[in-house]
């Protein structure tokens, strides 16, 4: 008995392919796809350079920010400087003499908060400490200064934020 | 039948430093997003110019792929 040649199923005629040729192309295709991925990581990457050297030019303008007696000696008193997004934080030293930081971390970006007991900036995320009249890191992880705002006392009696200093 | 074999385990081995490659820039990603939330600028960029290198090395390990 002679076996009589099988035609091809459909699928087959429609969709021809050899198997070996095929798993080339498709692990060629998936070395495409992940270069592509990592393209788009650079791309990202390089969006958040950009992003974040625009958000530091901004030292902002000056502006007034609170009267001077509205916050007592060894007192903070909270802002937002130089944008609606940045967080800032001053503290009375004297009746003639304010400093004020930005209030983000330099290590993570949390909120620092002054610990008076201490005398220092302190970052619950992670146990940085700053010192309270400069800003320098005292401990802990951060390796930068909080980002520091010229602030004075005026002759109107309000406290004026002149602009952030540069990193 | 030799030369298949060998083909494709040095495709398999493309894949393999691509996704090595891949791995770096998730990485990467990390840190440039502690940068921005630090507002370190220069960490950002240095970030962003090793993210650019580590794609032009992924892009030239296509070339060993076959067609």
């Amino acid at each position: 008995m002679i076996d009589e040649p099988v035609d091809p199923p459909i699928w087959k005629r429609d969709f021809p392919y050899q198997a070996a040729a095929e798993e080339e192309v498709t692990r060629r295709e998936f070395a495409r796809y992940l270069v592509l991925g990592t393209g788009a990581l650079a791309a990202g990457n390089f969006g958040l350079a950009v992003w974040t050297q625009l958000r530091s030019i901004n030292r902002g303008q000056p502006r007034a920010i609170v009267a001077a007696a509205d916050v007592p000696i060894g007192g903070t008193y909270l802002f937002r400087y130089p944008g609606d997004d940045d967080p800032a934080v001053l503290l009375k030293v004297s009746e003639s003499s304010v400093v004020a930081f930005s209030q983000k971390c330099t290590h993570l970006g949390c909120v620092v908060y002054f610990e008076s007991d201490a005398d220092r900036w302190h970052c619950p995320c992670h146990e940085g400490n700053f010192e309270a009249l400069t800003g320098e890191v005292i401990s802990g992880p951060p390796t930068r200064p909080l980002g520091r705002i010229d602030v004075e006392i005026r002759d109107d009696g309000m406290i004026w934020a002149l602009g952030r200093e540069a990193v | 039948m030799e030369a298949l074999r060998r083909g494709r385990r040095s495709s398999s081995a493309v894949v393999v430093y691509v996704i090595i490659l891949m791995s770096l820039q998730v990485f990467l990603v990390t840190v440039a997003a502690e940068a921005y939330l630090a507002d370190d600028s220069g960490m950002a960029w240095a970030t962003a110019v090793a993210s650019i290198v580590l794609f032009a090395c992924a892009a030239a390990f296509l070339k060993y792929l076959r067609p």
